[in-house]
């Protein structure tokens, strides 16, 4: 079992519980995309400049004095099982994850802040903060990007912003994303109409982890779609408008799910959920997220499903494959992932 | 009299429209151009299958964009405009310049705007390179002024040799 693996811990800060709508926002995420001055974009730079990119972001990132017994990685030398364990964690992509270049990345010890090396650009920037917190995540990104970027050289246009290697990425390198938990609206099937009026407010909705990823436990990455033209707060504004009015409509489908006939259905359906996560023998990742994202839902409408919202967030990264392995200490089958998980899941529910 | 918007040489005997997306394009072409391109018109053929023409509208559109257009490359890296139509990528922050019109079109049609309106950037200290890197930086500019010089680009030969010694006193 990989070492790497025991070096973090089993808990992440920004998974607990936070900010004023815990039961459906479970993480804010602000993200800045970079590249230095002098080098192609890694697309289309060789292995050798690759890893001097590398190289100087290690040393930008050991001089910022923002990554205290930090983690400092080189992809190439990680393991498929502890990549996925970093993607699992939102630290790095499932790309940065399949990459065979020179590439890396920097977390911090409370893993809040990461930098990913050599993925679409030179630098992906992150911060992630418990709960609704798009404010305190954009300071801190903000923050980290300034330290970094005066220790490094970024490549910066007047009229195009910060370069990056897709021009949908380039002006302010912007992206900030709240991971929200809607499932009343889900169960009412008023998701596609809500997502198709997202796109029309330029804001866009993933799965869990990202571009290209399946809506897992009714999940949803909601992000921004264009990011030059405005300044960081006014896209941070806006997001905030969107993610509030989405609240607005979760409420709202949640008290017709407690409504009159409604509710004996619902409340059926969340305590059979809570029966299988409590009781089942063999429980898949999948299985495990339908049933919690109803046991989600349960609590968030006050009946006692003996879990707190941050047991439940810490749970959804537990019981990641990865993790799962982890916390096993050792590589397992699917089968055998899935009655660890539901012993797991037994002593910690019973 | 314009000339076919084809070959270029020969005078232009038929307009062609055709809808791209939504949008109307118009093209001059002589009789033959449009002929090798597959086009069926006139009164010779007695037909005119728009299906056809429209059919193949992308083929059309790819084969009749301007011709700095396709051998359009970014003076840096190299990276052709028509490979970044296919991936989506660019190869270089030189490639902002070397595509800037075409960018500012695409980058109103993607963000609502073609300028940067957030933070600015007054550019961070001098990193520290290996020495490989700092030796591969030192020809480049040399090379760079060589050519500043050449040119009597005497204010950018300047800048250069600004940005030479910087790098020297930092890995001299």
């Amino acid at each position: 079992m990989a070492e790497l693996l025991k070096s973090f811990r089993p808990d992440v800060t920004w998974a607990n519980a936070g900010g004023a709508w815990p039961d459906m926002i479970f993480s804010t995420r602000v993200r800045f995309a970079r590249n230095l001055e002098g080098f192609a974009f890694a697309n289309r730079a060789a292995a050798d400049r690759l890893a001097e990119i590398r190289r100087l972001v290690f040393a930008a990132a050991r001089e910022s004095g923002m990554f205290p017994r930090g983690h400092y990685l080189k992809m190439e030398a990680l393991g498929p099982l502890e990549k996925s364990f970093l993607a699992e964690r939102h630290h790095i992509s499932p790309v940065l994850a399949s990459s065979v270049l020179p590439s890396g990345a920097v977390i911090s010890n409370d893993e809040d802040l990461s930098v990913m090396i050599n993925e679409e650009d030179h630098l992906r920037l992150q911060c992630l903060s418990a709960g609704f917190a798009i404010e305190d995540a954009l300071r801190s990104a903000l923050k980290l990007d300034e330290v970094l970027g005066g220790n490094l050289r970024y490549s910066f246009a007047e009229q195009f912003g910060f370069l990056t290697a897709c021009p949908a990425n380039a002006g302010t390198g912007i992206r900030i994303s709240c991971l929200a938990h809607l499932p009343a609206m889900a169960r009412l099937g008023r998701m596609p109409a809500a997502l198709e009026s997202l796109s029309r407010l330029g804001v866009i909705a993933r799965g869990i982890y990202g571009e290209g990823t399946y809506v897992l436990g009714d999940f949803y990455q909601i992000a921004n779609a264009a990011c030059l033209g405005r300044s960081e707060e006014a896209f941070s504004r806006n997001m905030d408008k969107v993610i509030r009015n989405l609240i607005r409509q979760e409420i709202g489908a949640r008290e017709l799910l407690m409504k009159g006939a409604a509710k004996l259905k619902t409340e059926d359906a969340v305590f059979r959920a809570l029966g299988v996560l409590r009781h089942a023998r063999a429980v898949s990742y999948n299985e495990f997220m339908q049933n919690m994202s109803l046991a989600r839902m349960g609590a968030a409408m006050g009946w006692n499903m003996g879990l707190d919202f941050s047991t439940f967030n810490q749970l959804t990264l537990l019981m990641q494959p990865a993790h799962i392995q982890a916390a096993a200490g050792r590589a397992l089958t699917p089968a055998g992932r899935d009655a660890f998980r539901a012993d797991y899941l037994r002593k910690k529910l019973n | 009299m314009k000339l076919c918007e084809d070959c270029h040489k020969t005078p232009a005997a038929v307009f062609l429209k055709l809808a791209v997306n939504n949008k109307v394009t118009g093209l001059h072409l002589c009789q033959a151009c449009a002929a090798k391109k597959g086009a069926v018109y006139g009164f010779e053929s007695g037909v005119f299958n728009a299906s056809d023409i429209v059919g193949n509208v992308s083929d059309y559109f790819n084969d009749f964009l301007p011709r700095e257009r396709k051998t359009l490359a970014c003076a840096a890296c190299g990276l052709k405009y028509s490979r970044f139509k296919e991936t989506g990528r660019l190869g270089c922050a030189q490639c902002y310049k070397s595509f800037e019109p075409q960018l500012a079109e695409l980058m109103a049609r993607i963000h609502g705007f073609a300028r940067h309106a957030g933070r600015g950037y007054a550019g961070g200290g001098a990193p520290e390179f290996s020495r490989a890197e700092a030796s591969r930086r030192g020809e480049a500019l040399n090379a760079a002024i060589r050519a500043a010089v050449d040119k009597e680009d005497f204010a950018a030969a300047a800048r250069l040799r600004d940005a030479l010694r910087e790098l020297e006193n930092r890995h001299g």
